[in-house]
């Protein structure tokens, strides 16, 4: 069993967001719907749906109310990359504010009273639009006055926000083929809030599933700068019979910089899973490995290499081939 | 250099989805190229044209198959089932309907080939266990989501069909 108790940051480092200077707008249309404008690209991490959420959310209105448009820059302002564990933090909390300005627009002009049903924003949308044409509100990504990184010291703080997690893998090392299988693998994170929970775990499964591939199975090999093995029959990922059921659980502290007090989520996963399952084989082998991908034949060389016996581990060389029975 | 002879199409018939179909196809013309580009059924996604994958996967009278790896003239005849012939009009098979609902897809591009071997794997065995599942869906890989989810969408769909049964 191995366990690794890791963080990760999210947005982008330093200055990072500082000179990104994201711009979102949300968009009150003329049949009273909602759009959203964002550069934020979905790729199936749920960037749609959650951004979506949000506006919902901020507006009072049903999510069905609310779409996206289509990351096209012609069309959406630059709110930056899809990148770094930034979009529903960063970028969420922009369409968390843009959405505001929609309300406030409303409010003000005398079109919407506070408590509003979705009907009535549906009409003070629409009257709004027929009288004032196109209605946009933006919002630009200011730092927290007490986030700050100094450029020149290189000191500060580095994030706004640190995901943190704990991951437990329990593991088998087969003695006669020196292969490593995961049996079970626990994952404990504190993400901030959780704002769509099945997407959320499905981001932390994929990310761990992925790095129990580079853990254990993904050696890339290059020769005069090229990828040797890219192909799928060489470079081995996962299947669904290599995996272990991965087993998820949130802490949900929260974080006043994320919209709704989220945090970034898409990075953290991949972070834990190899120095779990790296201590894990030296739990079951008392041989300390540090790189990756763990492959047999480096547990074999590693076994060789060190002390052949050791307490409740023979192994015995044959013909320059180690083999080792019985775990620790 | 010599050719063999002139490169000539065939007419190659096949049911697709329940509809008789004919094609003008090279004989040696993937089945995924004619699904997708002759007959517009899109659904059907290439992962690495190579028979890992399974992204590509159809049902060929009933048998699971890579259509990168099936040349057409190998359909003439046969009954090829798609993504596209899955649901019954607007209504969603159990297995989409449990991949929806349990978070089974994610970027998409494994979730057509998956869905049609989760079929598969369900009709050879009525109450697979997990670890069936795991092994049943071993064929066809995922990035993105970690299987999880996916086993625990034809894990519901098993079950609802037993239920209802």
């Amino acid at each position: 069993m191995g366990i690794a108790a890791f963080l990760h940051g999210a947005g982008f480092t330093g200055s990072g967001e500082r000179y990104l200077n994201s711009v979102v707008g949300v968009e009150g249309c003329a049949d009273g719907s909602v759009r959203v404008l964002v550069s934020s690209t979905e790729f199936g991490q749920g960037t749609n749906t959650v951004l979506s959420q949000i506006a919902a959310e901020a507006l009072g209105l049903p999510y069905e109310n609310v779409t996206m448009a289509q990351p096209d820059t012609s069309e959406v302002p630059n709110s930056g990359p899809t990148v770094a564990s930034r979009t529903v933090m960063v970028v969420g909390k922009l369409v968390q504010s843009a959405a505001l300005g929609i309300k406030q627009t409303l409010i003000s002009s005398g079109l919407l009273h506070e408590n509003y049903s979705a009907d009535e924003f549906i009409a003070a949308c629409r009257r709004y639009v027929a009288e004032h044409g196109q209605f946009r509100c933006w919002s630009r990504y200011e730092a927290p006055s007490d986030i700050f990184w100094d450029d020149e010291k290189y000191r500060g703080e580095a994030y706004a926000a640190f995901a943190w997690a704990i991951y437990v893998a329990e593991v088998t090392v087969d003695l006669t083929t020196y292969s490593v299988t995961v049996d079970d693998f626990v994952a404990l994170q504190e993400v901030g809030k959780v704002l769509h929970p099945l997407l959320a775990r499905g981001q932390i499964i994929g990310g761990i599933a992925q790095a129990i591939g580079f853990s254990l199975y993904e050696k890339v090999v290059w020769q005069n700068g090229r990828m040797q093995n890219n192909q799928m029959t060489n470079y081995i990922m996962p299947t669904a019979s290599d995996l272990p059921p991965i087993r998820v659980f949130f802490e949900e502290l929260g974080n006043v910089y994320g919209a709704y007090g989220a945090k970034g989520i898409g990075e953290l996963p991949m972070d834990g899973p190899a120095p779990a399952i790296v201590n894990a084989v030296e739990d079951a082998l008392g041989v300390r490995f540090d790189s990756i991908p763990l492959l047999p034949e480096d547990i074999m060389n590693g076994l060789n290499k060190d002390d052949l016996t050791r307490d409740g581990l023979t192994v015995t060389t044959e013909n320059g081939v180690g083999s080792a029975r019985g775990v620790r | 250099m010599d050719s063999p002879g002139p490169r000539t199409e065939s007419e190659i018939s096949f049911v697709v989805n329940g509809e008789q179909k004919t094609v003008h196809a090279y004989p040696m013309e993937r089945l995924l190229d004619v699904l997708r580009q002759q007959l517009q059924l899109t659904g059907t996604k290439e992962g690495c044209g190579e028979g890992e994958c399974g992204s590509c996967s159809v049902l060929m009278d009933g048998i699971l198959v890579n259509s990168c790896l099936v040349p057409v003239l190998q359909a003439e005849g046969s009954r090829v089932v798609t993504i596209e012939g899955i649901a019954a009009g607007e209504s969603l098979h159990a297995v989409q309907q449990a991949f929806l609902e349990c978070g089974g897809a994610q970027c998409g591009i494994c979730t057509p080939g998956m869905i049609l071997a989760a079929c598969h794997l369900l009709n050879e065995k009525t109450e697979p266990t997990l670890e069936e599942i795991r092994e049943g869906l071993s064929g066809n890989l995922c990035r993105c989501t970690g299987y999880s989810q996916i086993v625990q969408a034809v894990a519901e769909a098993a079950r609802r069909r037993r239920t209802t049964a």
